[in-house]
């Protein structure tokens, strides 16, 4: 009975728990906050313990219930396990901003409860191996998040009328979706019977090698692009992200566009490097085109905005799109280019978020146009709001430039000429409109900064300025010393292009 | 015969879903969603080893070597387990499939539940249940 053996199972389990716990101690908020901190740093070392351990020892299984393939099984690898650390670590940070940023009556009652539901789904997601169970995963991410996009923020900052309108649409959209996503997962069941990853792509290879692929295992993985498409927002599946994301406050925002939409991007790299991998010559191009036009659409949009948080949401639309681009590419070196995209975007996009709580905080408005001259008085949030767009933007030495550096270089060795140009050119873009967003916040002449709006103002306190610090010392450790990041990216990209030793994992010895 | 029956209902309900939610009243999306979901119900049930009479119990006696039905594989021969020969009489229908159907059921309860109730918020804040008016977001 050693206790690093039930690190998967545990990182899900200690989440959901502590929500039912946290619905019982709403009566004592103070204990609540505290032992909701706690917890989730403990949940944060697990999870880099559990990565290391995968580093060091292979990958982990872990069989719910012995039942062997037929049952659930969890399995760590290099990309789940370091997508849990990436996701709470940032589901930390923005739990410490909210515990000041949200309203004292919504946060005691259902806030913490919902937070914890939403980690809980989160690393079920990335350390799954089993088909269904994501979908089941997926549907807890997709109720508690919309339970928390309608939590309300100090100060009023959005109507409520606006959070019902958002959550409407995210979750008509998302049932829609998850209905596909059960028609794809009963249509894979019917057609190779079973519902494990590992199993499913050694029956997918053996059917294809045989020469005996049924035609509409290729119509089930085009369903799955809309499923994980519609999770990441690309283009013809983006609509509802604008509204969304800037209408939730901003700790869930910084959850939402840091770590929710990457769920998608994981899913795709894993259904299709692992079961789906001889349907990818069909795939890739169509992934690399929808990718384009996304980064296309969301640059464009994102130039035209006045509202601060709207013009982060069609950023996070156009960054998604870079993501994709490396996983439509599809070799060792893009993928990994893709990965350290990810994780850059992940860790500036919540920063920048988090900032706009603050910025909004203190001018009073969401307009940009109203705001101006907040450099003297707001000195904090102007050099970090600079830091994340220097970021997103892609400019030496934050974490941002060695991202894009990655994926055009990556993209001019697998002679990927035309997508790089058009990448190159909306890169330019995103340079316009975070240094005009920037400069129209923060530049220009100090307005009436007491009456800009209808909302009230709310101070800044440690509990928001210091995640933001944390986040913007990482960008910039990532932008000097990448080093690290890329060969674990490397890594994760040769085991995603070679997945015998994850079907060796999961299937070795455990057939009853 | 009954499988060709199946098919037209699931066909016909995804269709009448399909229909309902590209409407303009939001209760009629939620009925929408609700029929989609049955329909979806429905063709999880049809993938499995689908007989109206038999239950999902296997017994020692399926389990020997002396019925047709393979449960494990053997992949240079070309098998995938779990599988019935067709034209082969089944002792059980598949228990793995009412498994996924309840969890799709319990899931699709709570969906439900929460945008009925998203739906009344909706009703108090703009007094009115069609989505043309609901148009303060640029979407």
């Amino acid at each position: 009975m050693n206790i690093q053996e039930h690190l998967p199972i545990l990182v899900i389990a200690i989440p959901i728990l502590m929500s039912a716990l946290m619905i019982m101690l709403r009566s004592r908020p103070t204990f609540q906050k505290t032992l909701n901190i706690i917890v989730s740093a403990l949940i944060l070392i697990m999870s880099v313990i559990l990565l290391l351990q995968v580093w060091n020892s292979g990958i982990q299984v872990y069989e719910v219930g012995e039942w062997g393939k037929y049952g659930i099984m969890l399995v760590a690898d290099l990309l789940g396990s370091g997508m849990v650390v990436l996701s709470s670590g940032i589901s930390l940070l923005a739990l410490i901003y909210s515990l000041d940023y949200i309203e004292g009556k919504s946060l005691n009652t259902t806030y913490h409860s919902l937070f914890n539901l939403l980690v809980a789904g989160l690393n079920g997601t990335f350390l799954t191996g089993d088909i269904f169970n994501m979908f089941v995963f997926f549907e807890i991410l997709l109720l508690s998040s919309c339970g928390l996009v309608v939590a309300s923020e100090n100060g009023g900052v959005t109507k409520v009328s606006d959070k019902m309108e958002a959550t409407f649409k995210y979750l008509i959209l998302n049932i829609i979706g998850s209905m596909l996503m059960l028609v794809a997962v009963a249509s894979l069941y019917a057609t190779v019977g079973t519902l494990n990853m590992a199993d499913l792509s050694v029956k997918i290879s053996a059917l294809s090698q045989a020469g005996t692929m049924p035609w509409h295992i290729y119509f089930i993985a085009l369903l799955f692009i809309i499923v994980f498409g519609n999770k990441a927002a690309i283009f013809p599946l983006h609509y509802w992200l604008p509204d969304v994301h800037p209408t939730a406050p901003s700790p869930i925002s910084a959850m939402l566009s840091g770590v929710m939409i990457k769920v998608g991007a994981y899913g795709i790299l894993r259904i299709y490097f692992l079961v789906f991998k001889d349907a990818l010559f069909l795939l890739q191009p169509i992934i690399i085109l929808l990718a384009l036009i996304t980064i296309a659409i969301g640059a464009i949009a994102a130039v035209g905005q006045k509202d601060v948080k709207r013009l982060l949401a069609y950023s996070s639309v156009s960054q998604i799109g870079y993501v994709f681009l490396g996983i439509g590419m599809g070799t060792a070196y893009a993928l990994a280019a893709s990965l350290v995209y990810l994780v850059n975007h992940a860790i500036a996009k919540s920063m920048l978020f988090l900032t706009s709580g603050g910025i909004i905080h203190h001018a009073g408005t969401r307009d940009m146009h109203q705001m101006g001259g907040m450099v003297k008085s707001a000195p904090l949030m102007s050099s970090m709001f600079l830091i994340g767009a220097m970021s997103i933007a892609g400019l030496p030495p934050l974490g941002g430039f060695i991202a894009k550096f990655v994926l055009f270089d990556a993209a001019i060795l697998g002679e990927y000429y035309l997508p790089v140009l058009i990448g190159f050119a909306f890169a330019v873009f995103t340079i316009f409109y975070m240094f005009r967003a920037w400069l129209l916040m923060f530049w220009g002449e100090v307005r009436d900064s007491e009456k800009y709006g209808p909302y009230s103002s709310h101070g800044l306190s440690p509990m928001i300025t210091v995640p933001i610090i944390i986040l913007a010392a990482a960008v910039l450790v990532l932008g000097v010393y990448s080093e690290p990041l890329i060969a674990l990216s490397s890594e994760i990209a040769n085991q995603l292009l070679d997945p015998q030793p994850y079907i060796n994992a999961v299937l070795g010895g455990s057939v009853r | 015969m009954n499988n060709t029956i199946l098919s037209i209902t699931i066909a016909l309900i995804f269709g009448i879903g399909t229909f309902l939610i590209l409407r303009r009243d939001i209760i009629k999306i939620i009925i929408g969603l609700s029929l989609i979901s049955h329909a979806v119900n429905m063709l999880i049930v049809s993938t499995g080893v689908f007989d109206g009479e038999k239950a999902p119990i296997i017994t020692d006696s399926h389990h020997g070597s002396g019925s047709e039905i393979i449960f494990t594989d053997k992949l240079s021969e070309g098998i995938l387990a779990p599988i019935v020969p067709s034209g082969m009489e089944t002792p059980f229908v598949d228990p793995l499939v009412q498994a996924l159907v309840l969890t799709a059921i319990v899931i699709s309860l709570a969906t439900t539940a929460f945008i009925l109730i998203l739906a009344y918020r909706i009703h108090e804040e703009y007094g009115t249940t069609d989505i043309r008016k609901l148009r303060r977001l640029r979407g």
